[in-house]
Parts: structure tokens; C-alpha cells; sequence
């Protein structure tokens, strides 16, 4: 353990690890594009299917389902799935990612909608607020800290996750780890576990000081 | 029904989890048929075969279940475990007892520095290699190198007909092959100490599978490790480089054992098979399990009865 | 993409098998996990300084990819069924201690500190007074474990475990894509089924929500 550990450092800290297209900085960048890329996807598909079904009250019921149906997707399944269907190209990566942030995202900003005060939302409409500016002014702002909940949520889990584009011969961290499995360098695959790990943390606290950032007028 | 019901129920489940997991999971794992007649040797309690990520193994792994259980062994495969990497290890540690090796891959997996090249020498060096606890049993007829291969494109156009060509384009070429080849003497180590060759880039994919064989056709690699056996190397009219300074070693398919599981009737079926057994054979074999999409362990077991082998 | 359904009439024993394998890991995992994360999440209600740490450490757990731990387990457990069940049950370890120290949190005081004032010991309380009236939120946590270990099991294929992801390593071996098909559709039935089956194991444990308001 103390061996691993040590070697770890080591590992981590040697100049030509970090250098070159198998480098840790490209790794690193590579990681950064897949997970972002994804979330961003995802977002742009849950966000507004989250907020309308919030809104409208219409289809939670189905759309609550199908999120529990999509958190037990197997990713392994999924990228293999897509993989024999397109050939080999990022994209079954990104479809395993996305459907993978997918469910977060819609049902952390649905119960952030309904977790808004009925009477806020009538009282917006009696001031003669139209649907949308409800949405817009009233509903969305209230519904942020638990929509950004499930948008930190989804980046870990994906952040995580996109270790699998290694299986499909592609980079980011989980070359380490795919790597490291195949010729038993437990260092690299710890070393790569370690740098993911980081990733999402330094990701999730960015996305938290936003958090703070956006409200910060709303406890002044 | 009331809560005493359903927790009754629950501790149903706890008590049953530990018996479901005394069945094996294999895909289309073997479980023994018939008690052991092996006369009293140590393969009595059965045994376990390992198999490594790639079809052929898979392929050896069932026929050596078809001949032992023959034999009155009881035998479980545990297939896609991993590469030899993972499985020696896992061997030691008696996670499983047998496993479908390869002469001159293992011989330089054990000792990077070995030099014998003839099978028979190949054998002795293993021996004298292996850790206490492993032996190797006699190796059969049937082979699978490492290749290194190109398009003929490729071949054409950088003139490459063997390894030692592949220095006129040093850092101009990618390789792809499976991750562990990277730090193996038969691989990208070997490629630079004997014959100087440098690589622009290693792309990790994977051993003679959809990757490495996508990417050679693809073009986003120009040198791709396959084995011999992969029929798709003629098929898509490959060139196979040759090796004028034998970096890779033979490779007869051998059994690699536990002390403790290689009795007699073990020894026996796994010689009779490897005597029988041809190269030609074990790549048709491959063969229907990569492209008419049978079961390696319904083509072992019908090659092993055809062959008076069970 | 077709489906060769004469596979799958062929294959019905391993299905069956691979799919019995898939769900033990799954269940395995998440009774441990229970087990482990009850104590725990007692604690960490009760002291205050050990919530955050407890908090902390289990989430950060859940950002190491799942393929790692199972690959870093391989020396202490090697290529066996432990190592997928450890690795699952480290996972579910971040939904179970949440959600059931927030049951536990959701226990109203006056609820506690009736239960005192006629006398209960405490350990008495937590288990005839707050974790009853933790339930729903605990399970609500393990119907989310349950479902994320189903879906988890899978990755244990590379390390030659993992029930069902076993069909997905071997179509794509195989470029065959209807080993792969089956394994997504069977995953997911078996966490609709386990998840059907944890509601109504909820609405067992506990009567006294069916009463009428």
C-alpha cells in the first residue's frame, strides 16, 4: 500500500508523464471535452423538458419513469450497442454519457418546479404575467438551486463515467485506467482514478461558487 | 401480507444469495457432468479454466473443458477474464487452475530477456522460468504468432515487406494494438531493441478484435499487432511483415497448470488434444465463432467429437 | 441491425443464469451497503462533527470511475464475485448514508422527545420511533441503489465478472449485436421488476401511511 502510494506520487509528479499526446495534460484536456461536451448536451435536452413539464404539470408521471428507466441504462451496454450500430466514432460514447445526465438533470429541475409555492405562481398570474414570463421571472429563478443540484450531480456521475471512451479506443483519463488493467500497472490505473476523481471535485466546486455567484443578491 | 411476512421473505433472500452464488456465471459456462474416475489424482475437486480477452483463447479454453471433461473432470471455464497480465496473477492466487497459453509470449512475459526461439528449448526455458506452483504441460501442433501487419497501400507505399523496413519511416508511423503490448518485448520494446524501430504514436486497442482490425482499415493506424489465426488478415488481403531477426517468438498453444490440479488424466487429454489439434483447424474454429457467430464452447464440443476427443 | 432471435431461443439457460448472477451482485451489494451505512449514518446524525467528514468521504467515493475499483481490488480479491460485490457496495454507500441520515434528520424533535419523556432508551427510540418514521426516505435511497447497482454490475465484465455485461463484451468482440440488445433490455427489466418490488416492500413496512388522511 505505502509502495502504491509512493509510486503514486511519483507517477503523478514526473515531468514526462505529464508531457506528449499520451501525456497526462492531454489526457486531462481530452477528459475535460468529453465531459463537458456531454453535459452541455444533456443539458440542453433536460433542462427544457424539466422546466415545460414543471410548468405545464403535464407527463411527470411518465417523464419521473423514464428517468428511473434511464439510470438503469448499463453504459457498457449502450456504447457497445452503438458502437456495432454507427462503427467506431466518439458519438456512442457521447449517447451513453448523455443518456446517463439525462435523468439527473430532468427530474432534479421538475422537483425544483414543483417545490415552487403555488401561491407565488398565482400571485404572478394575478399581476397578469403571461405564461412564459411566470416561467421566466418567477418559477426558473426559485427552481435554480435545485435545478443546479442536478446539473452537478449529472457532471459528476459523467465526469465518472467517461472513463468508458477508453474502452472504445479513444482517450481522456480512462486510457490510464484501461491501460493499467491490461498490463496490470495498478499505479497508472490509481494514478488515472486519482486525476477523474479531481476532475469532478474541482468541477463540482467551480459549478458551486456559480451557484453562490448567481444568487448572491438574493440574500442581500 | 403483514410486515412479519415480508421480513420473513427478506431473510429468505440473504439466505439464498449465498447459495446462488455457488453456481458459476460463465456466458455458457461448463458445469462437471459425471463424478471424477481420474484415479484419485488432485483434479478430483475440479478445476477451473481461465480464458484472456480475445476469441481464440475462448476457443482453447472449451475445447480443454471438452477433453478433461471426457476424462471425468470436472471442469468450470471462466471465459473473457482478461489479458495474461491479469490471468497469471489470478493463477497464482488459485482464482483459477488452468489457462490456454502461447510458448513465446509467456516465455517473454516471464523473462523479457529470453532468447531460445525453438520450441523444444522454448519448453525447458518455461520451465526453469516459472514461478513454483505453475508448470507448463506439453505444447500441441497448433500455432499462433503475433503479426505485425499493414495494408498492402501501405506496403506499397512506404515499401515495407518486413520489420526491419519499418526503421526507414521511423517516426512517421502509428501502431495500434492492445494496451499491453506497449511495455511487451513482442511488441512495441521488442520492435525498438532489435530492429531500431520508432513509432510516431501507440493507439491502445485491442488483441486481433473490432479495434485494432477498424482502425488498420480505417487508416488511423498503419501498423496493427493481429494474430496469425485471424482470418481476416487474408481476407482483406493484409501484408504480414516478416521477422528476418526473430523478435517473435514461436508461439504452440501450451497448457499452463497449477501444480496442484495436474494429475494424470489431466495430463493425458490435454496431450492427446494438442497432438491432434492443427493450426489450420483452430483458425476455422476461430473462424465460426467470429463470423457464423457459434458458441466457442458448441464448436469446441463438436470438434472435441468429431475428433474421438469426447 | 438485426436481431437473431434464434440466439436468444438457443441461449435461454445462460440468459437465465447471467441474469440470476446479475441481480445477486446487485441485491449482495446493496444489503451490505445497508448493513454498513445504518451505523454510519446513525452516527453521523447524531455527531455533528462526523456528518460533514462522512458526507464528504462517501461522495467522493462516488466520483472514482467503477472500473477503477474493481481493477484496484483485483489484489486483494482477485478475479472473483467479492471483488464486483465490493466495489458495487462502495457506490451504494453514498445514496444509503445520505438518504438515510436525511430520514433521520426528518424525524421531528417533538416526535424524539416525546418518546423520551415516557421514558424509552434511546437506542429503543431510533429503532421502534426514528427509524420507522425514517423509512420512507431510506427507502427511497435503496430503491436508487438498487437500480444504480443493477445498471453498475455491468462494468465487472473487465475483470471477467459483471452477470449481463458479459454479453456486451462478447457482441463486441464479435461485432454481434444481439447478445448486446438482450443484455440492455434484461438490465433494464430486471430494475423495473426490483424497483416494483421495493415499493411494494415499502408499502408493506409501512401501514400507517395507507391510512386515510
Amino acid at each position: 500500500m505505502y509502495e502504491l502510494l509512493k509510486n503514486l506520487g511519483a507517477w503523478l509528479t514526473s515531468g514526462a508523464q505529464w508531457a506528449g499526446s499520451d501525456g497526462i495534460a492531454h489526457r486531462l484536456a481530452e477528459h475535460l471535452q468529453y465531459s463537458l461536451l456531454a453535459t452541455l448536451v444533456a443539458t440542453a435536452i433536460g433542462l427544457p423538458l424539466g422546466l415545460l413539464i414543471g410548468h405545464t404539470g403535464k407527463g411527470a408521471f411518465l417523464a419521473i419513469n423514464l428517468a428511473s428507466f434511464g439510470r438503469a441504462l448499463p453504459t457498457v451496454g449502450l456504447v457497445v450497442l452503438v458502437f456495432l450500430a454507427g462503427g467506431l466514432s466518439m458519438l456512442p460514447v457521447y449517447v451513453a454519457l448523455v443518456a446517463l445526465a439525462v435523468p439527473a438533470i430532468v427530474t432534479n429541475t421538475y422537483a425544483g418546479m414543483t417545490a415552487v409555492d403555488p401561491d407565488v405562481r398565482d400571485a404572478a398570474r394575478g399581476q397578469g404575467m403571461r405564461g412564459h414570463q411566470v416561467l421566466f421571472q418567477v418559477e426558473l429563478p426559485l427552481a435554480l438551486p435545485l435545478i443546479m443540484t442536478g446539473l452537478r450531480l449529472a457532471l459528476i456521475q459523467v465526469v465518472a463515467t467517461a472513463t468508458i471512451a477508453a474502452y472504445v479506443s479513444f482517450g481522456g483519463l480512462g486510457r490510464y485506467v484501461f491501460d493499467g488493467l491490461a498490463q496490470r500497472d495498478l499505479v497508472q490505473v490509481l494514478g488515472g482514478a486519482v486525476l477523474v476523481a479531481a476532475v469532478a471535485v474541482a468541477l463540482d466546486l467551480a459549478l458551486s461558487a456559480l451557484q453562490r455567484f448567481l444568487f448572491r443578491h438574493r440574500t442581500a | 401480507m403483514n410486515r412479519r411476512n415480508l421480513l420473513g421473505a427478506l431473510a429468505g433472500t440473504a439466505v439464498a444469495i449465498p447459495a446462488l452464488s455457488a453456481c458459476s456465471s460463465g456466458i455458457t459456462s461448463l458445469e462437471g457432468q459425471g463424478s471424477s474416475s481420474g484415479g484419485g489424482g488432485s483434479s478430483k475437486g475440479g478445476l477451473t479454466i481461465g480464458t484472456a480477452n480475445f476469441t481464440e483463447n475462448q476457443v482453447l479454453g472449451y475445447l480443454y473443458a471438452a477433453v478433461l471433461q471426457a476424462s471425468g473432470v470436472k471442469v468450470t471455464v471462466r471465459p473473457n477474464l482478461g489479458t495474461r497480465e491479469i490471468l497469471i496473477p489470478a493463477l497464482k492466487g488459485g482464482d483459477i487452475d488452468l489457462l490456454p497459453e502461447y510458448q513465446g509470449a509467456l516465455l517473454h512475459y516471464l523473462d523479457p530477456k529470453a532468447t531460445a526461439t525453438e520450441e523444444g528449448e522454448m519448453q525447458n526455458a518455461l520451465t526453469i522460468a516459472l514461478p513454483a506452483g505453475l508448470q507448463v504441460l506439453p505444447y500441441g501442433m497448433a500455432e499462433d504468432s503475433d503479426a505485425f501487419v499493414v495494408t498492402r497501400e501501405t506496403a506499397r507505399k512506404y515499401g515495407l515487406t518486413s520489420l526491419a523496413d519499418l526503421k526507414k519511416q521511423n517516426g512517421k508511423l502509428v501502431i495500434g494494438a492492445a494496451p499491453e503490448v506497449k511495455k511487451r518485448q513482442v511488441g512495441v520494446i521488442g520492435l525498438k531493441d532489435v530492429y531500431g524501430v520508432d513509432f510516431k504514436e501507440f493507439k491502445s486497442l485491442d488483441s486481433s478484435g473490432p479495434l485494432v482490425k477498424g482502425a488498420l482499415k480505417k487508416g488511423d493506424v498503419d501498423v496493427a499487432n493481429l494474430f496469425t489465426t485471424d482470418t481476416d488478415i487474408v481476407a482483406n488481403d493484409w501484408v504480414v511483415l516478416t521477422d528476418p531477426k526473430n523478435l517473435i517468438p514461436g508461439q504452440h498453444v501450451v497448457p499452463l497448470i497449477a501444480d496442484r490440479k495436474a494429475d494424470s488424466p489431466v495430463r493425458k487429454s490435454l496431450a492427446r488434444l494438442g497432438n491432434i489439434l492443427t493450426t489450420a483447424q483452430l483458425t476455422e474454429l476461430n473462424r465460426q465463432v467470429d463470423k457464423d457467430k457459434k458458441d466457442p464452447e458448441d464448436v469446441a464440443n463438436t470438434y472435441a467429437k468429431q475428433h474421438g476427443l469426447a | 441491425m438485426t436481431i437473431d432471435w434464434s440466439w436468444i431461443s438457443g441461449h435461454t439457460d445462460d440468459l437465465t443464469t447471467l441474469t440470476l448472477s446479475h441481480l445477486q451482485a446487485a441485491l449482495t451489494a446493496v444489503l451490505l451497503g445497508l448493513i454498513i451505512s445504518l451505523p454510519l449514518a446513525v452516527l453521523a446524525h447524531r455527531v455533528r462533527p462526523l456528518r460533514g467528514l462522512l458526507l464528504g468521504l462517501s461522495n467522493v467515493l462516488f466520483t472514482i470511475p467503477s472500473i477503477a475499483v474493481f481493477v484496484l481490488l483485483l489484489p486483494v480479491s482477485g478475479l472473483t464475485r467479492t471483488t464486483t460485490v465490493i466495489g458495487l457496495t462502495i457506490y451504494t454507500l453514498v445514496v444509503l448514508l445520505r438518504n438515510t441520515v436525511e430520514g433521520l434528520d426528518s424525524v421531528p424533535a417533538r416526535t424524539k422527545e416525546a418518546a423520551k419523556a415516557m421514558g424509552t432508551r434511546p437506542l429503543r427510540t431510533l429503532l421502534t420511533v426514528e427509524l420507522p418514521l425514517a423509512l420512507p426516505v431510506i427507502m427511497a435511497g435503496v430503491r436508487i441503489a438498487t437500480v444504480m447497482s443493477i445498471s453498475l454490475v455491468s462494468v465487472a465484465t473487465y475483470i471477467g465478472d459483471g452477470g449481463l455485461g458479459q454479453l456486451f463484451t462478447d457482441g463486441f468482440q464479435r461485432n454481434f449485436p444481439t447478445p448486446v440488445i438482450v443484455g440492455v433490455v434484461l438490465t433494464l427489466l430486471l430494475a423495473v421488476v426490483a424497483d416494483a418490488a421495493l415499493v411494494a416492500l415499502q408499502y408493506a413496512l409501512t401501514p400507517w401511511k395507507r391510512r386515510r388522511a
